[in-house]
């Protein structure tokens, strides 16, 4: 109920000042040609994720034994790795594996973090306490030991993945949102959306979290970038996807015995991380410079 | 927002750098007592006049001008799972053991027949029921207690009447042992329940066979996988559990005293930076090397030691669940093992079509392992309604897979793909593995068996062993152990022969496994490595190695 009501109302503020908000923060994107680079290679791996496997010569599962460590020619453009599988298909296919779990991953603790940030940041006191403590022993634990710990726990898969990815990266989002919630809180207008009997609720989704959108987006898209790392990081360590799947961080982890022998094993899938990690990074730096009306000052 | 460009490309860095993490990480973590040694293998890191490569028979002399204060490191692929003979199993943890302890019978420096040991000679009854062994004198184990008939008959007990559940190998080696007597302090005599051929072999076994200190039994309660106490030339000085056993020099051994003073056992699980830890001299010698590695050893001017591998590298049906041999026919139909064979091995390994290898008595060249034939296979598992298969591998190399046991697992489950069977694999590292194995609940799992003594009896007491650790397929058929049992006593000769072709023509009819490879033994090591053997049991015995 409460969140249809919210969009209905924020598309209409968005009515009320086209110009402002979306046009000011494109403009400020437009000169930065770093994001716009990112941006671009963002649009391509999202197209690369939907159509990857109907550009892919070869099936990123098959594995043909006769034709191992065939090195990169015009059949196999990436080469093929110790089980004959073409790399060029499976750094495809890992595209949509990457960014599956990067956006799902930032989805997931997204939502719980902001809840979590906006429950503490609202009620303050003992709740504030107890969530922010819970979230500082979290940060506590290296990151990406927790993930393994978790995926330890879980067992392998992609839906686990996103799950200990998500996980882990809550504390940031809850802290960010606590934060502008605090500052945001004490705004007469917050006191008056009280007196006129406003739920708890209805305040926060509707008067407070519209404040900090922009720095959540922000902080959204840079987590993408850290959620496809951790990903590969997992699937380096052996305990992401389920083989065959074909996940860049997993390939990397395989092809390591081969790193002098047959290098184009490990090359691609790691030019793949790199472009996708630093595509993310730019744009969301960009973003940041756009967004954040207090760094553009 | 210049510094969260950088902070970006540094990110991106730490993608590209991955790999490299991988294998440096393991290699720098590990660097416990090498530094005595790393003068000398600097200058053994340039390339010299690479050796042949020829593998030695028979130790050599060594120089009266030898260091003796030298450290000679070894790396292998995996922890030992411990230290005390009669519980472990694997072969790392085997290597350190042969340095430690020793049986009353041992082996030939290259081969598995038998020679005196810590018993100077034995008598064999006409009926092969009764063996006496005469025992050397003023042997000493580590701790300063005396070696004696006492000793002995305490080990044998420990493994047969008063045996835990862990001491698998008791079996192998005591199994037909009915009673030890001691008739006098150095003079022990073994009554057999029946003639058994291999028992001699038995007894020069790496495990199982070698004699512990009773004294430290009753100290460390029975279990000295902690604190090894043998008769050997070295002594246990520290294991810093994943990273390295270390011993030293035993200066009051009864035989030839070792030529180095520290032997290190270094564990370094990742295939690659086993191979980069020897080429840039922080280890002497490595095992467990995989077929793609073998250009860039060479070409850092290590040697590389080549031997005929006395393993059998294969995939163990569990017959307690796929219980229809169609379906295990079937699923090892679906495998093209000579292709499987040639790619991941690159012709170090030569294609098993039965268990026993080739060169070893009783082999047959008469059985076939099912050939490859996807169509039939396919149709087969339609028909028997076969879509899902779950799979435990390890994720190392062993010595006779040296390719990965998650390597071969996926090339597996691509040729099942391709019939229409999902499998899934769950890989663990070794230790994990083997409780995972213990534990049962899997349709197959890869697994292999390195030969302890030469005798067939070795490989095919396998599938007949209690233990489901031993026995991954849970084959247990009383024709065959009324088989085995019978081909045991019958003394060696063709008659024996064939009674082990028999029971693997069985097998393979039954298709309890799927033989997949016999590996080739692959060590290497620094150029300036001398007297170093591979023994065809997968041992290494350090004594007389050293550097110069």
């Amino acid at each position: 109920m409460g969140k249809k009501r919210r969009t209905e109302v924020v598309a209409g503020e968005v009515i009320e000042k086209p110009e402002s908000q979306i046009r000011m923060m494109w403009d400020t994107l437009k000169k930065n040609k770093a994001a716009l680079g990112g941006l671009v290679v963002i649009v391509l791996l999202v197209f690369l994720a939907i159509f990857g496997d109907l550009l892919a010569p070869y099936d990123p599962e098959y594995s043909d034994m006769a034709h191992t460590f065939v090195k990169p020619c015009s059949q196999y453009l990436f080469g093929t790795d110790q089980l004959g599988r073409d790399i060029f298909s499976r750094v495809l296919s890992g595209t949509k594996i990457s960014l599956m779990v990067g956006l799902c991953a930032v989805a997931f603790s997204l939502i719980i973090g902001t809840i979590l940030g906006s429950v503490a940041g609202y009620f303050g006191g003992r709740v504030d306490g107890f969530i922010m403590r819970c979230m500082d022993i979290m940060l506590s634990i290296p990151s990406i030991l927790l993930a393994i710990t978790l995926m330890a726990a879980l067992g392998k898969g992609l839906d686990k993945a996103i799950i200990a990815i998500g996980i882990v990266s809550i504390p940031e989002y809850a802290r960010i949102v606590r934060s502008s919630i605090l500052s945001v809180k004490e705004n007469d207008y917050v006191a008056a959306a009280k007196v006129i009997g406003n739920s708890d609720r209805r305040i926060i989704f509707r008067h407070i979290l519209p404040n900090v959108v922009s720095s959540i987006v922000v902080r959204a898209t840079l987590g993408i970038s850290t959620a496809i790392l951790d990903t590969a990081a997992l699937g380096f360590l052996g305990m992401g996807v389920q083989p065959p799947m074909a996940e860049w961080g997993d390939m990397l982890g395989r092809a390591r015995t081969y790193i002098f022998s047959a290098p184009y094993t490990l090359i691609f899938p790691g030019l793949a991380i790199t472009l996708a990690v630093l595509a993310f990074n730019l744009f969301g730096d960009g973003l940041r410079d756009a967004l954040d009306p207090k760094e553009r000052v | 927002m210049r510094k969260k460009v950088v902070s970006a490309l540094l990110c991106t860095a730490v993608a590209v750098s991955l790999a490299a993490c991988g294998g440096q990480g393991t290699s720098e973590t590990t660097g416990t007592s090498t530094q005595g040694a790393s003068g000398e293998q600097t200058e053994a890191a340039a390339p010299e006049t690479q050796a042949a490569g020829e593998a030695l028979t028979a130790f050599g002399e060594v120089p009266e001008d030898v260091d003796r204060e030298q450290t000679i490191t070894f790396a292998q692929g995996a922890d030992p799972r411990g230290l005390d003979p009669a519980i472990v199993d694997d072969g790392e943890s085997s290597k350190p053991i042969v340095q430690m302890y020793e049986g009353l019978l041992k082996f030939g420096d290259s081969n598995t027949e038998v020679e005196p040991c810590l018993a100077e000679s034995w008598d064999i009854s006409d009926d092969g029921l009764t063996y006496t062994f005469h025992l050397k004198e003023g042997v000493k184990f580590h701790d300063g207690t005396d070696f004696n008939a006492e000793a002995v008959k305490f080990n044998v007990e420990r493994q047969t009447i008063n045996k835990t559940v862990d001491m698998t190998y008791g079996d192998f080696v005591y199994g037909d042992v009915a009673e030890c007597n001691v008739i006098d302090d150095y003079t022990v005599e073994f009554k057999l329940t029946k003639a058994s051929t291999p028992f001699l072999n038995n007894l020069a076994m790496s495990l199982g066979a070698p004699m512990v200190s009773p004294a430290a039994c009753e100290q460390y309660g029975n279990n000295l996988n902690e604190n090894p106490v043998g008769t050997g030339p070295y002594k246990f000085v520290r294991w810093d559990k994943n990273e390295a056993v270390v011993l030293e020099r035993n200066e009051d051994y009864w035989g030839e005293k070792g030529v180095a003073k520290n032997i290190v056992f270094r564990t370094i699980t990742d295939n690659s930076a086993r191979v980069v830890a020897l080429t840039n001299g922080e280890v002497d010698i490595i095992d467990g090397i995989d077929a793609n590695v073998v250009d860039q050893i060479t070409a850092a001017g290590c040697v590389l030691n080549k031997v005929e591998g006395m393993n059998i590298n294969y995939l163990g049906f569990n017959t307690d669940v796929i219980t229809d041999p169609e379906v295990r026919k079937a699923l090892s139909q679906a495998v093209n093992v000579p292709e499987l064979v040639e790619s991941l091995y690159r012709g170090y390994a030569t294609e098993a079509t039965t268990i026993l290898p080739s060169f070893m008595p009783g082999y047959s060249d008469g059985i076939t392992r099912p050939s490859y034939d996807p169509e039939a296979a396919q149709a087969t598992l339609q028909e028997k309604g076969v879509t899902q298969i779950h799979m435990l591998a390890y994720t190392n190399p062993r010595p006779y897979n040296t390719a990965t046991g998650q390597t071969l697992a996926e090339a597996i489950q691509g040729y099942w793909a391709k019939v229409g069977v999902e499998c899934t694999i769950d890989s663990y590292d070794w230790t994990t593995y083997k409780d995972k194995v213990n534990a049962g609940g899997y349709d197959v799992c890869l697994y292999g068996w390195n030969g302890d003594n030469g005798d067939p009896d070795n490989f095919m007491y396998l599938l007949a062993h209690e233990d489901p650790g031993m026995n991954v397929a849970h084959y247990n058929d009383e024709e065959y152990k009324q088989m085995l049992a019978e081909a045991a006593a019958l003394p060696n000769g063709d008659e024996r022969n064939a009674a082990y072709a028999a029971m693997e023509q069985k097998l393979a009819d039954e298709c309890v496994w799927l033989p997949i490879s016999h590996q080739e033994s692959l060590s290497a090591y620094v150029s300036n490595v001398n007297n170093f053997i591979y023994h065809p049991t997968g041992n290494v015995f350090l004594s007389k190695t050293y550097k110069n």
